[in-house]
């Protein structure tokens, strides 16, 4: 049981921190991202490669950084021109985006799973009462904590935080006493974009890497930023290791409604808070 | 003297909807004028346009000599104009403080900080953890006025300031803004309050369907005149 909880906590902090990009682009953009499990998959796939090559610390490193900058043009040249547009315009198109990033991979690296090999330093085990626990699973757990302390005390406390706290309440409001809410969002989007690469390097050691990683993720993804209130970094946490928990432990529990009940609970909270768990912005 | 603000017949529009007719008038440095009219001639598009909320279509706007050819809201910020918006604009999800510290999101460098801004306003500092819109109507008032100051403004545009306010805040927030002149800020008054605008602004200009129909200086003109540009 314990073994099943640690489980649904490594999934958790995946999730989490692919989540969190997403919702912080929501929170700012007010974009419904369809092409962010793309950037998780592209992150673990060019992790794959450089990791060949290097090893798995600076494919970390490296994918982010190149994630981050593909986030920022996608900012520059989608987000941007299209954030007045209808919403359903840029649904379409970061889903156009996703199914391309799918071809590139395939192109690139073919139909077949690969996998990374997970670092040296990590590559232990933890005796726990009864059982043992891989060091590289509660690394996870520790890269999500790091992702959500990290973005709490960047968002309470840097400069750059503040405005994006307040645009993502008000941009306008935010705008006129002088924050370049452009440029913020293109911030967030790129720090989005490369956590969404860094999860997927991260989860590459314990998941398969195929194309059809992005779409595997993405759903649970949403599910998080819509239960947990759109664009609440506090509420996709909770939600993430909610659903960690529902997904690991379902499993064993209840195996054929475990694939059903994050929508049952999705449209529960959703019919109890519409505004989703926290309801209100990061 | 070039004019620290000069709408030379701008025309502005929200989507196909055109408010802006043809705008004209100036605000010298220093200069403490109000822009009087009955509801829905514009005024808060007067404001708007120069933040790029409301499109400008035509015409020329001028910050000290300067034309915003395509204004954005940070743009005008950033060049010296600060804004306290009708309905005060409190961040509820920022606490007093920070509502306060996004008011120097420019760095403009002036005599303007937090220190300042709570000796000027004690319950500000005292209220500092709270949500901005935890505090009473007056109090956000002076957190609106506090922000914009801490812009270290050239230019203080107020919309509507004494709305919702009690007379004895009215009274105080006078007091504030010519205060404020005395210093040095030059301010745009957006007001129907003729208490307020008397006691604070020099000239005044009317604005009817998008334009200026008229001007003068308010010590010269009666309240009744006034009044009757206001009149819903």
């Amino acid at each position: 049981m314990l073994i099943q909880c640690l489980n649904g906590l490594v999934y958790g902090a995946l999730l989490f921190s692919l989540a969190s990009g997403l919702a912080l682009m929501f929170g700012l953009r007010r974009i419904v991202n369809f092409s962010h499990g793309a950037l998780y998959m592209l992150g673990a796939y060019l992790g794959y490669s450089i990791a060949t090559k290097l090893g798995f610390w600076p494919a970390l490193v490296l994918s982010a950084l190149a994630l981050a900058g593909l986030g920022a043009l996608l900012d520059a040249a989608v987000f941007r021109p299209l954030q007045d547009r209808d919403p359903l315009i840029i649904l379409l198109v970061t889903f156009g985006l996703a199914l391309i990033a799918e071809d590139v991979v395939q192109t690139i690296w073919g139909n077949d799973t690969h996998s990374l090999a997970m670092p040296a330093l990590l590559a232990g085990i933890v005796e726990l009462p009864g059982s043992s626990f891989p060091v590289y699973r509660i690394a996870i757990i520790a890269f999500g904590l790091l992702v959500a302390g990290g973005l709490s005390l960047w968002l309470k406390f840097s400069r750059v935080g503040l405005f994006v706290r307040a645009a993502s309440f008000n941009p306008t409001l935010a705008a006129i006493q002088g924050v370049d809410t452009d440029r913020v969002s293109l911030m967030v989007v790129a720090v989005g974009a490369a956590l969404a690469g860094a999860s997927g390097v991260v989860a590459a050691p314990i998941l398969s890497l195929a194309p059809s990683m992005a779409a595997d993720i993405l759903v649970d993804s949403f599910i998080v930023v819509v239960v947990g209130g759109l664009g609440s970094l506090t509420g996709a946490f909770i939600t993430a290791l909610i659903l960690g928990q529902i997904n690991v432990l379902g499993i064993v529990f209840a195996p054929e409604f475990t694939a059903l009940l994050p929508f049952v609970i999705m449209v529960g909270v959703l019919i109890w808070k519409p505004t989703g768990l926290a309801g209100n912005r990061v | 003297m070039t004019p620290l603000l000069h709408y030379d017949a701008v025309e502005a529009c929200y989507g196909h909807a055109q408010i802006l007719h043809g705008t004209s008038f100036s605000v010298d440095k220093g200069a403490s004028v109000a822009i009087l009219g009955r509801n829905g001639v514009g005024k808060t598009t007067v404001v708007n346009t120069l933040f790029g909320i409301a499109r400008l279509t035509g015409g020329t706007i001028r910050l000290a000599g300067k034309p915003l050819t395509r204004p954005r809201p940070y743009s005008a910020a950033r060049a010296g104009v600060s804004v306290v918006i009708q309905g005060r604009g409190i961040l509820q999800n920022l606490t007093v403080r920070e509502n306060l510290l996004l008011g120097a999101a420019t760095r403009r460098r002036g005599p303007w900080n937090l220190q300042r801004v709570y000796e000027l306003y004690p319950v500000l500092q005292e209220r500092a953890d709270a949500p901005g819109t935890a505090l009473s109507g007056g109090q956000q008032q002076m957190l609106a006025l506090g922000r914009g100051l801490m812009a270290n403004p050239d230019l203080l545009v107020l919309d509507e300031p004494s709305e919702g306010l009690a007379p004895v805040i009215v009274d105080e927030l006078a007091v504030v803004l010519n205060r404020l002149r005395a210093e040095g800020t030059t301010i745009l008054l957006i007001e129907q309050n003729l208490s307020l605008v008397e006691r604070v602004a020099e000239d005044f200009f009317v604005l009817s369907k998008g334009r200026i129909v008229d001007q003068g200086k308010i010590a010269a003109t009666g309240r009744a005149e006034l009044q009757k540009h206001i009149a819903i």
